[in-house]
């Protein structure tokens, strides 16, 4: 049952718009995750489809419907608003203090909404930082895992390989150029597999999905395209903060318009030939109470 | 009731140890093929025309060998003691190809690598310790 006094309607509205910013709604922000894994094989993937991968993983998450949930119900509460401000201006009397009564709660519902999907987002831009920053961490520790003897021995393992590569044709020339000594089977299916495999890694190479990730159409290492991408989440992350103060100011102007309009009817409701109650007369009348025995 | 089931024992035994031996790495069976090599070239007991077909079969098999460790992938920055001693010196472990390169037998080459030269025979005296 509502209560008929437009002032005691209005109370919740003062505190609410007040405290929507500050107070999360956790009861909702628990049953939304995204918990993305950092794997190996996600770490192995092109810099270009790892983040493809992670975006397709958000968006199958809950996280990412309860974003374009709450997005839907957001635009759905604009055109409420929208609706009940131009019902206000064609509205007189009871009915334009109602629908200004409504047009408030409607606005506070809106503020709640746009804090909880700024929530969510914080969230997401928390998440994707974490998921990133755990993949360069991983990346710099397989860089790092390089002792100084395993490092020798990798040089050592390249400087072999570059003596046998520029030196296979000539033993090839020396070892069978005569019809002594003819190539083993290994040998010859060999030959046929790299020519394939020089096939294959040419048709990689030039696929589009295999392009190195860029950023401003310069081609770019891994880790500097996860670091560009934690970059772009912490932007997301500061835009949010600085959002977190417009919705501030939002419930602020909610408080003052509550208070103007609780103003308002008060003033009607004050009869014009009605005097004013004495300021001291209730606590004088009290008095007596208090100092007889 | 052990007898009958002793043949058993000994034939899954034998099979466990061709299957311990069936993955020896590519290292492992260059190792192999180079010992019989080198055995083969200095054996004494050896008739030249034994030692060049024996060595000719040996050498081919050992050429192929090179290559498989050489393009081995998973031997790249395996840092155990006998990868890191195998790639320690070329010319003593890729020994065909490293003599090839040298214009030198397989058998001079290696001397070489471990230092016993014609020279440094040349230089020895027969004395008494």
């Amino acid at each position: 049952m509502q209560s008929k006094n437009p002032l005691t309607r209005l109370a919740p509205i003062f505190l609410a718009g007040t405290m929507t910013v500050s107070v999360p709604s956790w009861a909702a922000v628990q049953n939304d995750g995204w918990n993305p894994v950092v794997s190996e094989r996600l770490i192995k993937l092109p810099a270009n489809y790892l983040k493809k991968a992670v975006d397709h993983d958000f968006s199958k998450s809950a996280l990412a419907a309860a974003i374009a949930d709450n997005r839907e119900l957001t635009k759905l509460k604009t055109l409420t608003l929208r609706d009940l401000q131009s019902a206000i201006e064609g509205a007189e009397g009871e009915l334009r203090i109602e629908l200004r009564h409504q047009f408030l709660a409607e606005k506070r519902a809106y503020l709640e909404l746009v804090a909880r999907t700024q929530d969510l987002r914080r969230r997401q831009a928390d998440t994707k930082i974490k998921l990133y920053s755990r993949m360069l961490d991983k990346l710099g520790a397989k860089t790092a895992a390089m002792t100084p003897q395993r490092a020798a021995l990798v040089e050592k393992q390249k400087a072999a390989q570059k003596r046998f590569q520029s030196s296979i044709g000539a033993v090839d020339m020396k070892l069978f150029g005569n019809a002594a000594m003819t190539q083993s089977k290994y040998s010859q299916e060999y030959a046929k597999n790299v020519a394939s495999i020089e096939r294959l890694v040419a048709a990689i190479e030039s696929h589009p999905m295999n392009r190195r990730a860029e950023i401003d159409g310069q081609a770019v290492s891994k880790q500097d395209y996860l670091r560009q991408i934690i970059t772009k989440a912490e932007a997301d992350v500061a835009l949010l903060d600085q959002e977190e103060t417009v919705l501030g100011y939002m419930a602020k102007l909610i408080a003052l318009d509550a208070m103007a309009l609780s103003d308002a009817v008060v003033a009607d409701e004050l009869a014009p030939g009605a005097a004013p109650v004495a300021q001291g007369a209730s606590v004088n009348a009290a008095i007596d109470l208090f100092v007889t025995r | 009731m052990m007898k009958k089931f002793r043949p058993i024992l000994l034939t899954a035994i034998c099979c466990a140890v061709g299957a311990v031996s069936a993955q020896a790495g590519t290292l492992e069976n260059l190792e192999r093929e180079r010992a019989i090599v080198l055995d083969a070239y200095l054996d004494q007991a050896l008739k030249p025309a034994e030692r060049q077909s024996k060595t000719q079969v040996s050498r081919t098999r050992l050429i192929d060998l090179e290559r498989m460790v050489l393009r081995d992938k998973s031997l790249a920055g395996k840092n155990t003691p006998r990868v890191r001693k195998a790639f320690d010196n070329y010319d003593l472990t890729f020994l065909v190809h490293a003599s090839t390169e040298a214009n030198r037998s397989v058998l001079d080459h290696w001397l070489e690598q471990i230092g016993v030269s014609t020279h440094s025979l040349m230089n020895t005296r027969l004395g008494r310790r």
